[in-house]
């Protein structure tokens, strides 16, 4: 019953010690033990200086992803801007935020492939029949395809994210 | 009773011969519109055309994509009842202008009403019920049915069996992401529904709320308006003036959700707002994961 009750004390006497030595962010103050209580100027001995906070400042990360610098033509990874006029077709497929091509892969139940084709804007019907010729034209079969027009996404069955790719970046996207 | 019917017959036939006779439509009367009636698609104004003399006030801080343009909307003044237009505003399309995701408006709607729910609701069990412990009869050999307690979920003054168990929460966070989705979603409607107004400033010339009432019924901006300003101070003649009208509220723009857009017909947000909205949800469409929640410091939050 009395050790709980001096532990308890302790543990209330550290909170409040350590509340009202609370410095703010930007202030490094030496006070010596001499200080009188009330005294408004603080005694020599004691520095105030805010400038040494960049080098907290300059650790802090950023928020926001950075722009890409500018590269002539494809970068050793294969990446590739896209085009600065946008192409001049009904559809416009978006990049995503990391700058790259919005074209995934999925697997479900161990055996289903299929490759999903996000933040299509404009015409989602014109660009279903274009990469329905360009499957048919690379495999020779009709690859079936889903196009869900309240997310702007097209799913086509099987794996062909490294094709579509390619012809995206080759069309501007 | 061949009296009553053929009576009842020659009084239908008699009151179609008189409509007839007469010009008027033979709608029933529960289809006649009233000749009153305000048409508001004849009323609105419509939005400004490219050649517009006015200038344009505002355009927008944050580069638009190649392949959209930003919107232009009218920029209006509060200061006189029937008012023209001061100017023009550019508007980003990324959140005046996004596609309309109903279900995401109807999940954020939803969730606002239910995260902050706690349900009361509380019966007691079969357990709780005072009394009950003893058997009321034997097992066997009285004739009547097997009874274990008189606190049965089967018996009168029992437990309930299957009810509401003690207070429940139904807080749940939607992701970030949607939420925001969710306001660019509503603004868009809004706007593209000729329900958002863009106002310079909210100076009004007197503290009287006949004054507001009187403008949205002259404007014909709708039943109901929620204003928004993104500045520390309001003037002090609005907040008088709405201190005690029901339908007309004004917000911080920290504070726009979905539920107030829902339940006010008009929108009117101040240019230094539009300008808040749109640095806050934009810096969504371009940030990466957070490390640690952004409630600690970042070196450039918006």
């Amino acid at each position: 019953m009395s050790a709980c009750f001096t532990l308890r004390f302790k543990m209330i006497h550290r909170v409040l010690r350590c509340a009202f030595q609370l410095p703010g962010p930007s202030v490094i103050r030496l006070q010596p033990m001499c200080v009188a209580v009330g005294e408004q100027n603080p005694p020599c001995g004691t520095l105030e200086t805010t400038k040494e906070y960049m080098f907290v400042e300059r650790l802090i990360p950023p928020t926001r992803v950075p722009v890409p610098p500018r590269h002539d033509g494809p970068a050793p990874s294969g990446w590739a801007p896209p085009s600065d006029v946008p192409p001049s077709l009904p559809y416009m497929v978006r990049r995503s935020r990391m700058h790259n091509i919005p074209v995934y892969t999925d697997i479900s139940h161990g055996n289903r492939r299929t490759t999903v084709l996000r933040r299509v804007e404009g015409d989602i019907w014109a660009l279903d029949g274009a990469v329905k010729e360009l499957l048919k034209r690379l495999t020779g079969t009709d690859r079936s395809t889903q196009v869900n027009e309240v997310t702007m996404s097209i799913r086509i069955k099987g794996h062909y994210d490294k094709e579509i790719k390619e012809w995206l970046m080759q069309k501007g996207f | 009773m061949l009296r009553i019917s053929v009576m009842a017959c020659s009084r239908g036939v008699a009151k179609r011969f008189m409509s007839s006779m007469s010009g008027e439509s033979s709608l029933p009367s529960n289809l006649r519109l009233p000749s009153n009636l305000v048409d508001p698609s004849r009323t609105k104004r419509p939005p400004p055309p490219a050649d517009s003399s006015l200038p344009i006030i505002r355009t927008c801080d944050s580069s638009v994509p190649a392949h959209l343009s930003p919107l232009l909307t009218w920029v209006e003044s509060l200061a006189a009842q029937q008012g023209d237009p001061v100017g023009l505003a550019q508007l980003h399309p990324d959140v005046f202008a996004v596609p309309s995701r109903l279900d995401i408006l109807h999940q954020v709607e939803v969730w606002q009403r239910s995260y902050k729910r706690i349900s009361y609701a509380n019966t007691k069990v079969r357990s709780e019920v005072r009394g009950g412990g003893r058997k009321p009869w034997r097992q066997k050999g009285s004739g009547r049915a097997r009874v274990g307690s008189i606190r049965s979920p089967l018996w009168r003054g029992g437990g309930v069996s299957h009810g509401p168990r003690g207070p429940t929460s139904y807080y749940y966070m939607l992701p970030m992401k949607v939420r925001v989705m969710g306001l660019k979603v509503a603004l868009s409607s809004k706007l593209a529904q000729d329900y958002l107004y863009v106002v310079e400033s909210l100076d009004l010339p007197t503290p009287d709320p006949q004054y507001i009432l009187d403008l949205l019924r002259q404007r014909h901006w709708g039943q109901s308006l929620l204003i928004v300003d993104a500045c520390d101070e309001l003037p002090e003649n609005l907040l008088q003036a709405t201190a005690n009208l029901k339908t007309v509220n004004i917000i911080p723009a920290i504070g726009l959700n979905v539920h107030s857009m829902l339940k006010h017909e008009a929108v009117v947000l101040t240019l230094a707002a539009v300008r808040f909205l749109e640095s806050k949800l934009l810096w969504h469409d371009e940030r990466y994961t957070p490390l640690y929640p952004f409630k600690m410091p970042y070196s450039d939050l918006p």
